[in-house]
């Protein structure tokens, strides 16, 4: 089937058997590794992707459900000019990572979640990231990288 | 090595993490090459059977561009993890299961095509004709009279059973007052890293090949791959690329990566097989799962005579490269007396084989299932004797270092009772601001232990496991410019290395953080054991920094010439040497860097050009040990037995650090990972062998919701034995948290909560049951285990060191 998949801004035409998902569409068609599977049954959150600006398991979905919808990934975080989004900055700033594997899926429910509450509590951070599984973290440091990310985004709105 | 105060114990942020959240990292499934072909595996449905007949399959075989199928008997070549202790029983884990299978899960076949889908579409129509055989699914079963065979030429389901006995067991039973016997248990668990396993080998044309692998030990597999391939190790290159995760579960060399070699050779194309999670879960390496027997010799006041010990593995199916089937159980006994002062100690482990995924290492490789057994043990004896639960560890703590233990370890430093005096006052001030419903029951517990890290040659002789080798080495070059290229043969995947080890050559040398790059996870550093064991900062930053001193004393020697003075007259100051006392006296360390490798007309004479050094470190003798005081507030519904863990706190001494930020993110994750195996994370299996949790809805992961806020305080004993004095810390985190949580909830419910994890129904089993003894105590005659508990035998005291990593 023919698809468009809008992703980070840019319109990208294709065809793609309407069997495959997502995730592996934007992986191995468009070469966007940054979205990452770690478990293919919508557990585990490293998949997690902002599909109409909202986050979804690229994982669970089929590419061809998302023909002409606007499409956010890690890769399309980064400024023109080269600048760190706030989520990413912060989870160096707070050691918010640390294999990276599952980063990608949390910055992006990071992203969501601070785009709409820009200053939520700490529980209210934990019920929010409750779909993403960390290994390496213990999340300690990324509830602090959400925290120092609020900060970050509250202050620059606030220029 | 004075010169940068700062960069050495600073919490500088990681250079690897732009390119991990800009999705500039590469993992293994991120790698492609042309003429690709998929690699896609059949796995046994059963967990014991003969294959009778088959393969049938819906495609047709051999044309040139369609798909491919081998079975096991296209390969000869498998496995063997074995030790040279006596009466070992030898497995070989094939490549692909030839006439039978021993597990389930375990691969008959490979499929390759070139399209990923279609290849798992060609493997699903691909069937063997099975035999099913009776199996083995416990280690009750395996050890019952009468059990069927996991290997057929065996004539017991134990791969190795190891008896030690040190100090007099018989003074410490006459004269105890009291003797405390208790059963522990922890289930089957495993590392289950966010990133599955995954291979891709490329044939260099050459008869060599590149094998890109999600691996913590790049060198042992390529040794391997030479022995099962047949091809010179110098025409083999393994690469990890960026890992995501591995905690010991990728610190093997598993069949699946040979056969990916093989194919590509065979095929004459690259071959990549990515691991999904189901598979995973089912057949890469499995942790856990014991069952102790202990009796503890105890005197009226606390004070613990002796230990006696009977600890029992199930290995599962094989024997693991290189870490052996014996590993857990044989750390567990070397490690059970942890921090405590016991003058007597006799030990049996045995490693059962039941048709399961192969047992291999994770995070703390028998020492969390140790520790839970002996700090439950030291609780249990608070309550017998009437102390609470610091006076019973304060009765009993090493207090004077270096102190050797009556099983041959030397605690080489450390403030255990520091440790301790601090947790009584956290831990008391957080379960007094702690609140609970009416419902719910409020308990606290702690662990107190220690943890013998970078493990030195010695200790792998002693232990006969298949390696034999505990150095880790570094190859440092100064380029022209002055910059520094560290190679080594660890693997970072989660812990830094990238960060720490150049904080250690900035530091040795006196330049900027940035000016140093780290290379690792590739075979063409200097051999190397890899990244396990807490040892990679250890070990791994002492031969980067031996390698540093090296050049630094080179570059001194080239300034010292051209300025005139004495080498002792001189220092590194901000990228250049400088005279000391007069920093106008002074040589850019680029310059130096310049003259050693492009003008070696400006060195002194017999000087050779270069500034390449390469240094190995190998790990004290009896290790350098790290030590830990955890403490939990917990409180359990008492209605539905469900357990919240309210606050955690953890005191460690890993000795000198080199970045405490990463410490504690080191520590955050191993708590976390600690609390899984306390409260949630469990492979079930039925009788029959067969796998239950095979999603992630049935093995419960951690979530943000279960972890809470970790408190990390640190003690700093430096170690005498390493450089800078630091201990490994990798996996301590891991290592407390079933011990003090199941503390924490005895204390909540008021009954001993002896087996891990602590999910909801079995709590409130224990609830509902007020305890009871573990069945397996009534059991141990039927099941050939009660020798060990009539009059002992006698005999010779010898150092056992069995153990993994």
């Amino acid at each position: 089937m023919r698809v468009t998949l809008n992703v980070n801004g840019v319109d990208h035409t294709l065809d793609v058997e309407p069997r495959r998902l997502l995730a592996d569409v934007l992986r191995h068609g468009l070469g966007l590794v940054g979205t990452h599977l770690g478990c293919e049954h919508g557990v585990c959150g490293a998949c997690t992707v902002l599909l109409e600006g909202r986050p979804v398991r690229s994982c669970l979905l089929f590419a061809t459900q998302c023909d002409g919808l606007p499409i956010r990934t890690v890769e399309g975080l980064v400024s023109e000019e080269g600048e760190l989004h706030a989520v990413q900055q912060a989870f160096i700033t707070a050691h918010g990572l640390q294999c990276g594997f599952c980063t990608p899926g949390f910055i992006m429910s990071i992203v969501d979640l601070l785009e709409r509450e820009p200053s939520p509590d700490d529980e209210r951070i934990r019920e929010a990231l409750s779909g993403n599984i960390c290994r390496c973290t213990g999340y300690v440091n990324i509830v602090a990288a959400v925290r120092e990310a609020s900060r970050l985004m509250t202050e620059t709105s606030h220029d | 090595m004075t010169d940068r105060p700062g960069v050495l114990g600073a919490r500088v942020t990681r250079v690897e993490d732009r390119r991990l959240i800009t999705g500039l990292s590469r993992y293994i499934d991120d790698l492609s090459r042309p003429g690709i072909l998929h690699l896609r595996l059949v796995r046994s449905p059963f967990a014991s059977a003969r294959i009778v007949g088959g393969p049938e399959s819906g495609f047709a075989m051999g044309a040139s561009s369609g798909p491919l199928l081998f079975t096991g008997d296209d390969f000869e070549t498998g496995i063997t993890a074995d030790t040279s202790v006596d009466g070992w029983r030898s497995s070989t884990q094939p490549l692909l299961g030839r006439r039978r299978v021993r597990y389930s899960g375990e691969p008959v076949a490979a499929v390759l095509h070139e399209d990923p889908y279609v290849v798992e579409d060609l493997a699903e129509s691909v069937s063997f004709d099975f035999d099913p055989e009776d199996a083995v699914g416990s280690i009750e079963a395996a050890l019952a009279p009468g059990a069927p065979l996991v290997h057929e030429d065996w004539d017991r389901n134990i791969f190795v059973t190891r008896r030690a006995r040190f100090g007099d067991l018989e003074r410490a039973r006459s004269g105890a007052d009291i003797i405390v016997k208790r059963v522990f248990r922890n289930s089957r668990q495993a590392g289950v890293p966010l990133e599955c396993r995954g291979a891709l080998a490329e044939p260099d044309g050459r008869g060599g090949l590149t094998l890109w692998s999600s691996t913590q030990i790049p060198h042992l597999v390529r040794s391997v791959l030479a022995g099962c391939l047949g091809v010179a190790e110098n025409m083999i290159r393994v690469v990890a690329p960026d890992v995501g995760g591995g905690f010991g579960v990728k610190g093997h060399v598993f069949p699946e990566e040979v056969l990916v070699s093989a194919l590509a050779l065979r095929t004459g194309r690259p071959v990549k097989w990515i691991e999904d999670r189901r598979e995973h879960l089912i057949s890469s390496i499995h942790a856990r799962e014991h069952i102790h027997v202990l009796e503890a010799y105890v005197r009226g006041d606390g004070r613990i005579l002796g230990v006696k010990a009977q600890l029992l593995v199930d290995a599962g199916a094989y024997s693991v490269y290189p870490w052996t089937a014996g590993s857990d159980s044989g750390m567990a006994a070397k490690a059970l007396l942890g921090p405590y002062d016991i003058e007597s100690y006799q030990v049996e482990d045995h490693a059962v084989a039941t048709n399961k995924c192969p047992l291999g290492t994770y995070r703390g490789v028998g020492r969390p299932s140790a520790v839970f057994s002996m700090e439950r043990l030291m609780d249990e004896i608070a309550a017998e004797v009437g102390i609470d639960r610091f006076e019973v560890r304060y009765r009993n703590v090493v207090r004077e270092f270096p102190y050797a233990t009556v099983n041959g370890l030397l605690l080489d430093s450390g403030s255990y009772v520091e440790a301790l005096d601090m947790m009584k006052e956290l831990l008391t001030a957080a379960e007094q601001a702690t609140t609970v419903d009416g419902s719910s029951r409020l308990g606290a517990g702690i662990a107190l232990y220690n943890e013998q890290t970078a493990h030195g040659t010695l200790d792998f002789e002693v232990r006969k496991t298949p390696i034999a080798a505990g150095y880790e080495s570094a190859l440092v070059e100064m380029d022209p410019q002055g910059r520094v290229t560290v190679r080594t043969g660890l693997q970072s995947h989660g812990q830094g290395m990238e960060t720490t080890l150049a904080q250690v050559a900035a530091h040795e040398l006196g330049i900027p953080l940035d000016h140093v790059r780290v290379i690792h996870g590739d075979s063409d550093a200097p051999y190397a054991m890899g990244t396990w064991g807490s040892r990679g900062a250890t070990l791994g930053g002492g031969a980067v920094a031996r390698a540093a001193r090296a050049i630094r004393s080179k570059l001194l020697d080239i300034a010292a010439y051209h300025l005139e003075i004495a080498v002792e007259d001189l220092e590194m100051a901000e990228g250049s040497v400088q005279a000391r006392g007069s920093p106008e006296q002074s040589l850019p360390i680029a310059i130096l860097a310049a003259w050693a490798n492009t003008r070696p007309a400006k060195l002194p004479e017999g000087m050779a050009p270069g500034l390449v050094v390469q240094k190995s470190v190998d790990g004290p003798p009896r290790g350098a040990f790290s030590y830990a005081c955890h403490g939990a507030v917990v409180s359990v519904d008492a209605g539905t037995g469900k357990v919240a863990l309210r606050r955690y706190i953890v005191i460690e001494d890993c000795g000198t650090m080199i970045n405490p930020m990463i410490v504690d993110g080191q520590v955050h994750g191993g708590v976390a990972q600690g609390i899984g195996s306390a409260l949630l994370e469990e492979f079930h299996y039925d009788e029959e062998g067969q796998p239950l949790s095979t999603t992630f809805m049935d093995y419960l992961l951690p979530s943000t919701t279960d972890v809470p806020e970790i408190e990390v305080h640190h003690l700093v004993t430096p170690s005498p034995f390493t450089e800078y004095g630091m201990k490994g810390m990798g996996e301590a985190g891991a290592i407390g948290p079933m011990a003090a949580i199941a503390n924490a909830v005895s204390d909540a419910i008021g009954f001993p909560a002896n087996h891990t994890p602590l999910r909801m129904t079995r709590v409130w089993g224990l609830l509902h049951t007020e305890g009871g003894e573990d069945p397996v105590l009534t059991r141990l005659d039927e099941l050939g285990l009660g020798d060990f508990w009539e009059t002992p035998t006698s005999p010779p005291d010898e150092i056992s060191l069995a153990g993994g990593q």
